[in-house]
């Protein structure tokens, strides 16, 4: 009776998510893959022309050896790198470990200030310390008139690491809290019962655990810190970095190939450093979460609490301050070198008004659709990494990751190097800026996807498969429903984080396609302060607007979205 | 309610799975056949290839080779999603988005069912798990069985050809374990539904199967009813997973079998095995003994029987019966000798002679 059945039967096989997934590869290949090559390739042509097999020249590279600025400008990169990495992480650990440990009031306060440094405009807070501690900054004046104490010049190292480390700390301060905060309280009530004293628990269980958050996010710290460009281009003054130089040779010299080579070496400086954390911390994989939804017991004692207190609220004031000065200064209306204004007023608001509403728009609008399409292919292709096996998965997972390490303004140099000219022009339109936005950011959703589809039991699926669903009708009734929150939130960092975004879009815009931050720049640039101030202070309230709205609806804490 | 019969046919079923040691063999060449509502058990130790076994027939995983037919239908050419069957898993996955109600009736959403066979079929089901009440609620406001209620009932509600349960009672307590697969069996027998099991327990293999196949390494070893399998295994393996068996090294001499000691025993049935047991390096044949059939005395009481000689390690009073454990160099492993009451004169740590009373049977490689 089975005669007439062939041997060999298939069955249909759903394409969609593969489909989904090869578009995302394309993407990925054309806007990212191929410009990274197509720079790697020109920063071996000579000045002004396209690599040829006929034409390889080292000459991009030479500058390294033979041009006192290329070599200082390297060394700046990785002195500030460092400094601003260690330092972040000094300041960080403690304060993570008090809000983790010690009885505290207010700590979710606490932790919704920590980010605001995160979702600022990074350079507008950076002029702050200008207005602070500048030659004639308020704070400067005050010393000289009443300690006859010199401040050391803002501009340079002091005022670039400084401003640095007061924009990052967040990362290793998030990250070690929450490592704290989940550790297992068995851990330290187990060496208590062996005898252990509260300071060797500390030495001997609790510090250690906290190692691996801690390099991870200093790991975070040092890439945004090797490639930074706001702070430099506006604090740097003299003191040239990789990222300052590639902008130099671009709007300078339009020398796009010496910033190829530029840009490959603040690469290669940037995987180096990765490589080298990573294997520091190899050997240090622990599983640091319990069974227990218990928390461990807070430190009560007065002395601690003292302590505590201080320091978190004292970091936070300082991490803050810029933001409180980028407000003050929104409203100063006269301010001719003065100590204090002489004027308050809502004059900057009204004559920013007509001009920031196109801006904003633009950065909105752009934000938004890059976000709306990282969301839809973050989603399929995470899902299809996390839940299917094919060759070549482990090639797409560092493709998708590899603008994690690119420093924005290389992904930016890469992009109009490519697209400047040829079949497909892009540079000046508003694709390009939306595609930049796209390859930097599609990471965040694909790795927040990944995460909670790998905490989903895949019986779940299967289950409504066997009900009688096929695969789209499971991911839309089962899988996305429960994702959901996983998405969310990275929607928002995604949308956030690129409403200001400065590293690439300075490259990229035009005329037609300013956003908020080359607002703010151009402002800062013509010396309108106030202005910039007033532009930068909207800026903050709407992202801080909207991260509020979105965290009320996916009811999780601000916090929470960026650990 | 219960429905047309429905016949399964697994033929020359395999399945190998690429991994980065290279190409593995999880199922290799299994057959059986089964019919309308027979309670069929697919019984091994982890990794045996049981549930690999059920995924492809549930279509959650491709077939390497052989055939599945339904009623004569090539159950291959469908999707998981077009086969129409009921599955349970360990883990319940119940949509935790989704109410008890929409839980269940999430198959009949799926089959486009009118809305008031919806609510009058998912009523009826949940009221036959006694689950009434529960509707509103959502899976994580559930106790563990309640849960795994709720899971039957949805794989059960759009009345399904075959319904496949994936060790469904692994993750409850024992009490709750044993109520659980009595109400399974109740309910498959109620509804007359075919039924696939997966389990590594052979006692509730044993308990709630019609038929049991035992797997090990990837091969169906024995098929049968579970008295059968218990009474006449075909092969070592078999003879040790289910129920517990004491082993002896032996020699066959003509129809006798003879112990290293000198001791014979005839008119044992001699099974040729396709085990690979490594104590076939040492040994010609290895005779095997159920704990219940055997005798058991202290070493100084003169028997005519003839018998091994070893030291009781432990004795222990199990109810309805004394369990002796006996060190011996002439088993395989560890003795285990139940009684129905206390051997006279045997303490723990007296040397003992003991062997078997009935029922023995010897397995020898097979010659190939």
């Amino acid at each position: 009776m089975t005669a007439a059945v062939p041997t060999k039967p298939r069955r249909r096989r759903n394409i969609a998510p593969w489909v989904a997934g090869g578009l995302t590869l394309f993407v990925l290949v054309a806007f990212l893959l191929f410009p990274i090559g197509t720079t790697l390739l020109n920063s071996f042509a000579p000045s002004g022309e396209r690599f040829a097999f006929g034409n390889a020249t080292f000459e991009n590279f030479t500058r390294f050896w033979t041009s006192a600025q290329y070599q200082t400008a390297l060394i700046n990169t990785i002195i500030i790198g460092l400094a601003v990495t260690v330092l972040s992480t000094i300041v960080a650990v403690p304060a993570a470990y008090f809000v983790a440990r010690v009885q505290m009031p207010f700590k979710p306060l606490i932790m919704s200030l920590s980010i605001i440094p995160l979702i600022s405009p990074p350079f507008v807070g950076a002029y702050s310390w200008v207005i602070l501690f500048g030659r004639s900054g308020i704070v400067s004046q005050y010393l000289r008139d009443w300690f006859g104490f010199q401040m050391p010049p803002i501009y340079g190292f002091f005022g670039v690491i400084l401003a640095m480390v007061l924009a990052n700390f967040t990362y290793v301060f998030l990250f070690v809290q929450g490592a704290l905060t989940a550790v297992d309280p068995h851990l330290e009530e187990s060496a208590r019962v062996m005898g252990a004293s509260r300071w060797r628990i500390l030495r001997t269980v609790v510090l250690p655990l906290a190692i691996p958050p801690m390099l991870a996010g200093a790991m975070i710290v040092l890439i945004e810190a090797l490639g930074e460009f706001g702070i430099p281009a506006v604090l740097g003054g003299e003191v040239y970095v990789l990222s300052t130089l590639m902008y130099f040779q671009i709007h300078g010299y339009f020398n796009l190939n010496a910033a190829s080579a530029i840009a490959l070496v603040n690469v290669a400086i940037t995987l180096i450093a990765i490589v080298l954390l990573l294997r520091i911390n190899r050997k240090r994989r622990f599983i640091t979460v319990g069974s227990t939804t218990r928390r461990a017991a807070l430190q009560t004692g007065r002395g601690i609490r003292i302590v505590a207190n201080l320091y978190v609220w004292g970091l936070l004031a300082v991490a803050l301050l810029p933001q409180a000065v980028v407000i003050f200064t929104s409203f100063a209306e006269k301010w001719p070198g003065t100590r204090w204004p002489l004027e308050y007023g809502l004059d900057n608001y009204r004559y920013i008004f007509s001009r920031i509403v196109e801006p904003m728009q633009n950065s909105l609008m752009l934000a938004a659709i890059a976000t709306v399409v990282c969301v839809i292919f973050g989603t399929l292709t995470g899902y299809i990494a996390e839940r299917k096996t094919f060759p070549g998965k482990w090639a797409l997972d560092l493709t998708i990751m590899l603008p994690f390490v690119l420093p924005g303004i290389v992904t930016g140099v890469a992009l109009l190097v490519t697209y400047n000219s040829g079949p497909i022009a892009l540079t000046g339109t508003a694709a390009i800026l939306v595609i930049a936005y796209f390859v930097r950011r599609i990471a965040y959703i694909y790795r927040s996807v990944v995460a909670a589809v790998s905490q989903l039991d895949l019986k779940m699926e299967e289950a409504s498969t066997i009900a009688g669903a096929g695969w789209s009708t499971t991911m839309r009734k089962i899988t996305v429903p429960l994702i959901a929150p996983g998405i969310l939130a990275g929607a928002i960092i995604v949308f956030t984080t690129l409403i200001s975004e400065m590293s690439t879009t300075i490259m990229l815009y035009s005329a037609r396609w300013k956003t908020v931050s080359i607002a703010i720049y151009e402002r800062l640039e013509s010396q309108e302060i106030a202005a910039a101030a007033a532009i930068g202070s909207v800026t903050i309230l709407v992202t801080l607007l909207l991260v509020l709205t979105a965290t009320r609806v996916i009811g999780k804490s601000m916090s929470e979205l960026f650990s | 309610m219960t429905q047309t019969p429905k016949s399964l046919t697994v033929k020359d079923l395999t399945k190998v799975f690429q991994t980065p040691e290279g190409p593995t063999t999880a199922v290799r060449d299994v057959n059986f056949e089964i019919e309308g509502n027979t309670f069929f058990t697919m019984l091994g130790p982890s990794g045996c290839g049981k549930t690999t076994t059920l995924r492809m027939i549930a279509g959650l995983e491709t077939v390497t080779s052989g055939d599945l037919l339904l009623d004569g239908e090539d159950f291959r050419r469908k999707n998981a999603f077009e086969r129409n069957i009921g599955m349970v898993f360990q883990s319940y996955a119940l949509f935790p988005h989704m109410t008890v109600f929409e839980n269940v009736a999430y198959g009949m959403r799926l089959r486009k069912a009118p809305e008031t066979l919806i609510r009058e079929r998912v009523t009826e089901t949940l009221a036959m798990l006694r689950l009434d009440g529960l509707e509103k609620r959502h899976p994580a406001d559930l106790s563990g069985g309640q849960q795994q209620r709720v899971s039957i009932g949805r794989a059960l509600v759009y009345r399904p050809d075959i319904l496949l349960l994936d060790e469904p009672l692994a993750n409850l307590d024992a009490k709750l374990r044993v109520e659980m697969r009595d109400e399974i069996r109740r309910l498959q027998k109620t509804l007359g539904v075919m039924a696939l099991y997966v389990t590594h327990d052979q006692e509730e293999a044993m308990a709630i199967s019609d038929r049991i196949a035992v797997f090990s390494k990837g091969r169906l070893m024995q098929l049968g009813a579970p008295y059968e399998i218990y009474t006449h295994p075909t092969s070592v393996f078999v003879a040790d997973f289910i129920g517990k068996a004491n082993f002896f090294l032996v020699t066959l001499d003509g129809d006798a079998v003879v112990a290293p000691n000198g001791a014979r025993f005839g008119g044992l049935p001699v099974v040729q095995t396709v085990d690979e047991d490594e104590w076939f390096d040492r040994t010609d044949a290895l005779m095997m003994c159920r704990p219940e059939k055997m005798w058991l005395v202290a070493a100084s009481e003169r028997t005519g029987d003839t018998g091994f000689e070893g030291r009781a390690t432990r004795i222990q009073f199990l109810g309805t019966f004394v369990r002796y454990l006996i060190e011996s160099d002439q088993a395989r492993s560890d003795v285990i000798v139940d009684l129905p009451a206390f051997a006279p004169g045997v303490s723990e740590g007296d040397a003992v002679r003991f062997g078997p009373a009935k029922d023995g049977m010897v397995f020898r490689k097979a010659t190939k």
